[in-house]
């Protein structure tokens, strides 16, 4: 009966809410975007070499347009993909992680902070090695994620340039 | 003195549905802090007004640690505790949506 009448008020009027809020998409999270993200932070600055190397034999040190082009969209896209990273890790440390999670993997905090700084050093600098270490460090938190789940995981080389070592839920 | 105010979402299911009406006040709280378990009311300066439980273990003075029962709520887990200022309100009477 109270709740017929304040649900009468309420399409009437129009209540207050006070939202019992989750994540939208609830419980929908998954490590592989920042995975391929960093694997793609590696695949431009193997690109930007090779077109380096490239156009030192064949132009010698005169860059023309195709050559600037071409560095400047791979330069452009391993800023985005970096940041992706970053991003995509950011998301599931401050909606999914829980504190129980950093008593459980005490390295845990270090791994994010890592990662964070590794993203942030990729878009700095051209160092393959410091890429690399980015997809090492994603892969490790994606170990990670995958056990707070109970799931399994593998590495296996990604089918695909860079071809790097990868982790993989096995479901 | 008395507010009434619709739960929308899941982070308190089972005991909050989605739909269920509440009455808050806030004159529980103006000689008295919020107690382990209470159901409250908050404004969140991100995510808006929401209804959490209070996490007594977690509370600290005026540092009130709020959570909700499903996995992925967003709560202080996520957001770190909430200023006693913040509390809007203690629920004072669940009205439940009436199975169909």
């Amino acid at each position: 009966m109270v709740y017929r009448i304040l649900e009468a008020f309420d399409k009437m009027f129009g209540l207050e809410q006070a939202r019992a809020h989750c994540d939208v998409p609830c419980g929908i999270y998954d490590p592989i975007k920042a995975q391929i993200a960093a694997l793609t932070v590696v695949r431009m600055v193997d690109l930007l070499n090779d077109k380096l190397e490239n156009h030192g034999n064949d132009n010698g040190s005169q860059p023309d347009a195709e050559f600037i082009n071409s560095v400047a969209r791979y330069v452009a896209v391993k800023e985005e993909h970096a940041e992706e990273c970053k991003h995509e890790i950011r998301v599931i440390m401050g909606d999914y992680l829980k504190e129980a999670h950093y008593q459980e993997y005490p390295e845990l905090a270090g791994l994010v902070l890592n990662i964070m700084q590794l993203g942030s050093k990729s878009r700095q600098t051209a160092d393959r090695e410091t890429a690399v270490a980015l997809v090492e460090a994603v892969n490790r938190f994606a170990e990670i994620f995958w056990a707070t789940k109970g799931v399994e995981t593998k590495r296996a080389t990604a089918p695909y340039a860079p071809s790097l070592e990868t982790v993989y839920p096995v479901l | 003195m008395l507010r009434v105010i619709r739960v929308s979402g899941e982070s308190l299911f089972p005991s909050y549905q989605n739909g269920d009406f509440v009455i808050v006040s806030k004159i529980p709280y103006f000689f008295a802090r919020p107690r382990h378990g209470d159901v409250v009311i908050l404004k969140h300066q991100q995510y808006g007004e929401l209804i959490k439980i209070v996490d007594g273990s977690r509370t600290h003075g005026d540092d009130i640690f709020v959570v909700g029962m499903h996995p992925n709520s967003i709560d202080s887990r996520a957001f770190g505790p909430v200023r006693r200022n913040d509390i809007l309100g203690k629920v004072i009477w669940h009205i439940k949506k009436p199975k169909k």
